[in-house]
């Protein structure tokens, strides 16, 4: 699941909760969920390095990346 | 008489209006301003010479600028950009000037303003051809030179604001001779690129700071053109914030510099976790204000539940929700521990709002018999009165015997 599916959906689960008339069993798994969607955007950002490639052509439409180290 | 044609004088005329009009359409012109007059019309006539030949000019009005008439006074030298006619009813051409700059000075500023006039005619300017910007962009493309600053700018931003995104260098010379064309090309190999691949959400054309002639290759035309054609939203990042390229203009998007390119076009990790934070707050409120509806309504639901919860689940919701609040803590301190004031107020808020949770480590809360109030003094109370006193499970009725103040 992407960063942004993750936040459209923890969005709608904050409003499900502040608007729909919800049995507290479904409220409360919806926020395990939301939980869930937090822990899984925090973890991706908190993984990510940034990945810097070249993209070079060797022939036309042929294409390759290449790792490119910045001083 | 032979078959050749005998023009009468007004077709001369007009013949030779087309046959200038359409070879000198639009030609630069250098020369002395000679003499200036001011036609009552506020058109401006004026002569342009050189050591050996004249010429006339006219500057109408309805292009006459303020500065126009600074700029042509006589021994001044100019550059102007125009067309040349024939003016039809006296025979006499003339040279119809659009742009006038004062020659050794601003030509390069001249050209960029003209190139400028003719795309936004041409329509590569209008705003309905710019293509949004991606709010959360993954592949992140970059039309510069490999050694220069532009790149190790853009870098450090999204080290910082947006690390999950992949940079892609498609390298090209930013100055000199060949940059227009070399750019043109890494354009043109990033649409490519893009059309195969997929991994491009964006992609930003610029360089750091440099003189004028530096920058010049960003307003050239052809780059302006593959800028229009590139089938990916661009940001164009040109120099500093006082410089404009004509790419600025055509982009989507123009950014003073490659470093704010960078974080115009990538959300900011850290507000995206404080909006994550905000969403877990507010869904924890809205589920605290859920469980905390009338007690007798809960404990409804509790019970209701408790049916519908099979053996080998025996586990109340009672604890499912102690359980919760704990791990609600413990997943929001994790996260964001950056707001630890935010989540001070959130976890008591959590306490506050759960009435049972201090009622289950042996407080109680006391009610007159009928009164949905809990009492918080012995004020009003004799002996002999009825109390009902709800504890963590299950409610006692009392009778009080004595009334001890403090």
């Amino acid at each position: 699941m992407t960063i942004e599916e993750a936040l459209a959906k923890l969005e709608q689960i904050t409003q499900q909760l502040e608007g729909d008339d919800l049995g507290l069993e479904q409220a409360i798994a919806l926020f395990d969920e939301g939980l869930g969607l937090a822990a899984t955007v925090k973890h991706q950002l908190k993984e990510a390095k940034l990945k810097v490639e070249q993209v070079l052509e060797k022939t036309q439409d042929t294409f390759s990346l290449e790792p490119l180290d910045l001083p | 008489m032979n078959e050749e044609r005998v023009y009468t004088v007004s077709e001369l005329n007009r013949s030779a209006r087309e046959v200038l009009e359409a070879d000198f359409a639009e030609i630069w012109v250098k020369g002395e301003v000679s003499e200036m007059k001011r036609a009552a019309s506020g058109h401006l006539y004026f002569t342009l010479k050189d050591e050996s030949s004249e010429v006339n000019a006219v500057r109408f009005r309805s292009r006459t600028s303020a500065l126009a008439p600074v700029l042509i006074e006589p021994g001044k030298m100019i550059l102007a950009l125009g067309k040349l006619t024939v003016y039809e009813p006296r025979g006499r051409y003339q040279f119809v000037a659009s742009i006038l700059q004062p020659l050794g000075e601003g030509v390069l500023q001249a050209a960029i303003e003209w190139l400028k006039a003719r795309l936004k005619a041409e329509g590569l300017l209008d705003p309905a051809h710019k293509k949004p910007l991606p709010p959360f962009p993954r592949g992140i493309g970059v039309v510069t030179s490999p050694s220069g600053a532009a790149l190790r700018d853009i870098r450090s931003v999204l080290e910082r604001r947006w690390p999950i995104a992949d940079l892609y260098l498609f390298p090209a010379a930013v100055q000199g001779e060949n940059a227009p064309d070399d750019l043109v090309a890494a354009l043109d190999r990033a649409g490519r690129f893009s059309n195969q691949a997929r991994l491009l959400d964006v992609l930003i054309l610029g360089r750091g700071g440099g003189s004028a002639e530096d920058l010049a290759p960003f307003s050239d035309e052809r780059v302006a053109r593959a800028v229009f054609a590139c089938p990916i939203p661009i940001v164009s990042a040109v120099g500093h914030e006082i410089d404009f390229a004509i790419s600025d203009f055509v982009a989507d998007l123009r950014a003073p510099t490659p470093a704010s390119a960078a974080e115009l076009i990538t959300p900011n990790q850290i507000e995206l976790l404080e909006l994550v934070a905000s969403h877990i707050a507010r869904a924890a409120r809205a589920l605290m204000a859920r469980a905390a509806r009338p007690s007798d309504r809960l404990r409804g639901l509790l019970r209701a539940s408790f049916l519908r919860i099979p053996d080998r689940r025996i586990e109340t919701l009672g604890q499912r929700f102690d359980g919760l609040v704990e791990r609600l803590s413990r997943a929001t301190a994790r996260m964001f521990s950056v707001r630890a004031d935010r989540l001070v107020h959130l976890e008591n808020v959590l306490r506050l709002s759960d009435p049972h949770l201090p009622l289950r480590r042996g407080y109680s809360l006391t009610f007159l018999k009928g009164s949905e109030e809990a009492l918080r003094s012995t004020s009003g109370m004799t002996p002999g009165v009825d109390i009902e006193t709800q504890l963590g499970t299950g409610r006692l009725h009392s009778r009080v015997e004595e009334v001890m103040d403090e």
